[in-house]
């Protein structure tokens, strides 16, 4: 292949990769996905009844996995039927977004339902409300998901079939949300009334802020706040995640020959070692920038 | 009918590579520093998501790369090695896109609660823990330890999708080449969904020994690592046996 092609593929793929963190990530606020949904779950038994949506179908990378191969499969038969790439891609993301759909709905209405005896009350305006922008944002992360399973298939000939690619993806969409984005949610939105930079404190487990901006707080207001920062970093993660370990391969193509295949694991193993002296770097930074949080008794003895 | 017997002693090789691959994936995952539900909290130290997840998002990455480097030859250092550094990379962007949100996100610098100095940088540690919780974000041992594990799960998927797919190469009498020169060949297809298979049942097993949250190789409960490794060879071989059957007798 053309280098030059497959490095405009490969950027393509970076950009929807970016587009699926970033879109996964601010569906799993807007819906209160993943660890930080243990606290809302918590909450209304510390006495602190709330209006964020909760489902929780199941982890992230599962619940996204599922997502991307169920549109997978549905543009996958689509395509063997000469339908064209872009409606075969879009209905399946649809589909997907449909299937999503109903499990936030039940999810919602199940959990809320069950948390009776601690006085949570099901908001059917939550629900209207929140359903459609979850079932828009899965699409977003399905569709994007695709274009990435697609182009690795056609441009790149990944032996994989495309619902397989999928449904890793999907996976891997779903780890990287679940560890990076979810974190601002959990340990900053879910807890801005204590100081910054204190962590949680065990004690203060699920007493989550209710009060938003202005008026009460909805999964909206989350999803506005994270989409600052927690989401664009979700997306900077996964677009990386694509775009590196592809790009070693199509700048030193092992097709070519076994020595450029070497080169590219060669080149990897030296993106790795940047960034974990990157990682030292910033750790250091942190460490000077915030300072420790007791004294050393040892040295003050 | 097949020749369950033959096939197996024919293939017998494979069997061992697949069991093998199966146990690294398993050993691999004790490396992985995950906090669970606390870390997404900053309530402790490590990744903040669950043990299979973040071990099957880094390993199934490294099956994509390797499955790739297998599309253009079939020398297995590479196919391995690709393996390994695609699940590296996951890991290590995971890892530092994970700090930037503790560090400029939540305001809490890294630190472990399982040891007063970092083993490899020698950085106290205990006064770097807020009340409360049980350390918060990625320190360098417990980054340096996920990069090894997801590393060696990588190399463990590969090994275990290069095995079957030449378990499959005997029973079809193509060669790799061959195979993949078809778009979408059946061979492909269920080889590779039989390593997600045996990747993700050994990314469960060693989370009976971990229980939600570990530090990566400083962690007492690393120590408990050949629990895992046995248990994981037992049942990888079994379904190595299955995995001989079904592709040979294909």
């Amino acid at each position: 292949m053309d280098p030059l092609i497959g490095m405009g593929a490969l950027a393509l793929m970076g950009a929807a990769a970016t587009i699926a963190g970033a879109s996964e990530d601010l569906e799993s606020d807007i819906g209160s996905q993943s660890n930080p949904n243990s606290q809302v779950q918590l909450a209304p038994q510390m006495s602190y009844p709330h209006r964020i949506y909760n489902k929780a179908i199941s982890g992230e990378p599962p619940s996204n996995a599922l997502m991307c191969t169920i549109g997978g499969t549905v543009a996958y038969v689509m395509l063997n039927f000469n339908v064209s790439v872009v409606l075969a891609l879009t209905i399946g993301s649809l589909v997907a977004a449909m299937v999503h759909g109903t499990y936030a709905t039940t999810a919602y209405m199940g959990r809320c339902s069950s948390q009776k005896r601690f006085k949570q009350m099901v908001y059917l305006d939550v629900l209207r409300s929140h359903t459609p922008p979850i079932m828009g944002y899965s699409f977003i992360t399905t569709f994007t998901i695709l274009v990435v399973s697609y182009i690795m298939v056609t441009v790149f000939a990944h032996p994989f079939p495309l619902p397989l690619l999928a449904f890793i993806w999907g996976i891997t969409v779903g780890a990287i949300g679940s560890s990076t984005g979810d974190v601002h949610y959990g340990a900053e939105r879910e807890f801005q009334d204590v100081e910054f930079g204190s962590g949680l404190n065990t004690a203060n487990s699920g007493k989550i802020v209710r009060k938003a901006e202005s008026g009460l707080r909805s999964s909206m207001d989350n999803s506005w706040f994270c989409a600052k920062f927690g989401g664009p970093v979700t997306g900077i993660a996964f677009g990386m995640t694509v775009f590196l370990s592809g790009w070693i391969t199509t700048v030193f193509d092992p097709s070519k020959g076994p020595a450029a295949g070497w080169e590219s694991v060669i080149a990897g193993a030296l993106i790795i070692l940047v960034m974990i002296i990157y990682n030292r770097k910033m750790e250091v930074s942190a460490r000077k920038e915030f300072g420790p949080y007791k004294e050393d008794k040892e040295e003050a003895a | 009918m097949i020749d369950i017997a033959g096939l197996i002693a024919e293939n017998i090789i494979y069997v061992l590579l697949i069991t093998l691959g199966g146990v690294l994936v398993s050993v691999s995952v004790h490396f992985v520093p995950v906090g669970g539900a606390p870390a997404a909290m900053a309530q402790a130290c490590g990744i903040g998501t669950g043990t299979v997840q973040l071990a099957a998002g880094a390993g199934l990455t490294g099956l994509v790369t390797a499955g790739a480097m297998m599309g253009v030859t079939d020398n297995i250092g590479l196919v391995l090695a690709s393996g390994t550094v695609g699940g590296m990379i996951m890991i290590a962007v995971t890892m530092i896109v994970g700090n930037w949100v503790y560090f400029y996100g939540v305001g809490c610098p890294a630190a472990s609660a399982k040891v007063k100095y970092d083993p490899i940088t020698k950085d106290r540690q205990d006064l770097y823990i807020s009340q409360g919780t049980e350390g918060h974000a990625i320190p360098t041992v417990s980054f340096v330890s996920g990069v090894i594990g997801a590393g060696l799960g990588g190399l463990g998927g590969g090994l275990v999708y290069y095995a079957l797919l030449k378990i499959g190469e005997v029973a079809s009498g193509l060669t790799v080449k061959d195979i993949m020169s078809t778009t979408g060949h059946e061979l492909v297809g269920l080889a590779s969904i039989f390593a997600v298979g045996i990747f993700f049942m050994n990314a469960v097993i060693p989370s009976y020994n971990i229980g939600g949250t570990i530090e990566g190789f400083h962690d007492p409960k690393f120590k408990r690592w050949p629990r895992a490794a046995i248990t994981s060879l037992v049942v990888t071989f079994l379904c190595a046996i299955l995995a001989v059957v079904t592709l040979g007798g294909m």
